[in-house]
């Protein structure tokens, strides 16, 4: 999971808040960027940050890059046959299909926004630990009881994790996926079971903070990192590069 | 554990990063906004009547979440939408099941990289807000007329996958309608997920009616103190079974 990575990447010692806001304003460039030239610049930035700065071993990175794949050839072949004007490419035989010029043009648009969003998002995620987000979304004056619960949801994950790999591994050893009938009942055996032991330890945690006086706020100190000015710099100077780069496209 | 940690898997139903252009992703965050909203209120008042609710709501969105990172049988196609969602809806009503689905989403885009932070809105409105309200709508139906619970369940958990991956088509058409107008990109979109969705969808609808069924053999009084079932019911339920 990449939060194993956000806890112990290079770029830890920097500000969470200084990370958040560049990869936010990264993603945004991206999005808005009417030419592809930015976003793609943003995708070969954010992966040199990850690869270099953070020293993310290449090949989980690698991997990463291919989760989007699938969603972005399908979504972007139908873009490229049904919208688009212009002088036609190329004609499919025997099927209304036409490739376009405009078309191609918005699927290479397509997919150097999201070539740049998805690096962006992993700069996030795997540089900045979920834990101080919390704590910049309390500064932020989210609801706290939006925070509180993210925070219970996201310490259970891990232990469900934990528990539903425990059980898969126990089926899968009773053979308990060999026909798709099995499989079928064996997942909802394991999803039947995981959702039971989920409640009871919910239950068993709501009378550990009840034990510990629980008054329906969750106080955890939090710690600040202060901005460096140099990185601060640097940030301000990238997002004004990329914007330049995407106004000038 | 790779199976479980391993981010590589296909996933065709969260919106991607980049995605979206501009007015569209932001035009499906002011749609999910009066929902989540709603439904941090509904939690609020929740928790200060009862405040074992945060905990036990906490676990539901584990659940949702540890669910959706789990590989469906026999699928190279993933079931991560929070498919659980709805059964968070038949629990705790849909708009707290939005909140429960935005806070999955968000650590699904930032731990599996599935979906993204621009497209959370409309990523919420299909998979948290539109699929739960349909599982719930449907619910509530079936249990009204005294339908057979454990067909209510299936047929709850698989229109309500079925209404997520439609949500998503319509976006997608919305947002690239092209020169075959919305209607056509529509149809476009929804043609190529239905060779995956539609099989998936009844898989899940199963999977959750056998959730159901194990809750109500091992634990009914869950069933029972959030008024769901009644104690007949649950007893009629058991009988039958034995």
């Amino acid at each position: 999971m990449l939060e194993d990575f956000a806890q112990t990447n290079d770029l830890g010692g920097t500000s969470p808040g200084l990370k958040l806001f560049l990869g936010l304003a990264s993603i945004l460039l991206c999005v808005s960027s009417p030419g592809p030239a930015a976003p793609l610049l943003v995708a070969a930035s954010m992966s040199a940050a990850i690869l270099a700065l953070a020293r993310i071993p290449p090949r989980v990175y690698a991997r990463l890059l291919l989760v989007p794949v699938s969603f972005a050839v399908m979504s972007i072949a139908v873009v490229l046959f049904v919208t688009g004007s212009g002088a036609v490419l190329l004609e499919v035989p025997g099927l209304p299909l036409v490739v376009t010029a405009g078309g191609v043009n918005l699927a290479v648009l397509l997919l150097a926004r999201v070539a740049g969003g998805m690096c962006s998002l992993y700069f996030i995620a795997l540089t900045t630990p979920m834990t101080e987000v919390f704590e910049i979304l309390r500064r932020l004056r989210v609801p706290a009881v939006f925070i509180d619960l993210a925070m219970l949801t996201y310490r259970f994950i891990f232990i469900l994790i934990e528990e539903a790999g425990q059980i898969y591994r126990s089926q899968v050893m009773r053979l308990g996926y060999g026909r798709f009938r099995e499989s079928v009942q064996s997942f909802g055996m394991l999803s039947g079971a995981l959702f039971l032991r989920t409640w009871e330890s919910g239950e068993a945690l709501v009378l550990a903070m009840d034990a510990r006086c629980y008054d329906g706020r969750l106080g955890i100190p939090g710690e600040s990192r202060p901005v460096s000015i140099f990185a601060l710099a640097a940030a301000l100077l990238y997002i004004g590069a990329v914007l330049a780069v995407s106004l000038k496209t | 554990m790779t199976r479980l940690h391993g981010g590589l898997r296909v996933d065709i139903m969260h919106i991607m990063e980049g995605f979206l252009p501009s007015p569209w992703w932001q035009v499906w965050f002011l749609v999910s906004l009066p929902f989540i909203i709603i439904g941090l209120y509904q939690v609020n008042r929740l928790v200060q009547e009862k405040r074992e609710a945060l905990p036990l709501l906490a676990v539901a969105g584990a659940f949702v979440f540890v669910l959706s990172s789990l590989k469906l049988p026999s699928f190279n196609g993933s079931c991560s939408h929070p498919t659980g969602t709805g059964l968070g809806a038949i629990l705790f009503g849909p708009c707290i099941a939005a909140v429960l689905g935005l806070i999955v989403l968000v650590f699904q885009a930032v731990f599996l990289a599935h979906g993204g932070l621009t497209t959370l809105g409309a990523n919420v409105f299909s998979m948290g807000i539109a699929g739960p309200a349909v599982a719930y709508l449907i619910y509530k139906a079936g249990t009204r007329v005294g339908a057979n619970t454990y067909a209510t369940v299936f047929v709850a958990a698989a229109l309500a996958d079925l209404t997520t991956y439609i949500v998503t088509s319509v976006q997608l058409a919305l947002a690239f309608p092209g020169t075959a107008g919305f209607l056509g990109a529509f149809l476009t979109f929804a043609g190529i997920f239905a060779a995956t969705q539609v099989p998936l969808a009844i898989i899940e609808g199963a999977v959750i009616m056998l959730v159901f069924k194990y809750i109500v053999q091992l634990k009914p009084e869950i069933l029972t103190r959030l008024n769901l079932l009644s104690e007949s019911a649950v007893r009629k339920l058991r009988e039958a079974s034995a």
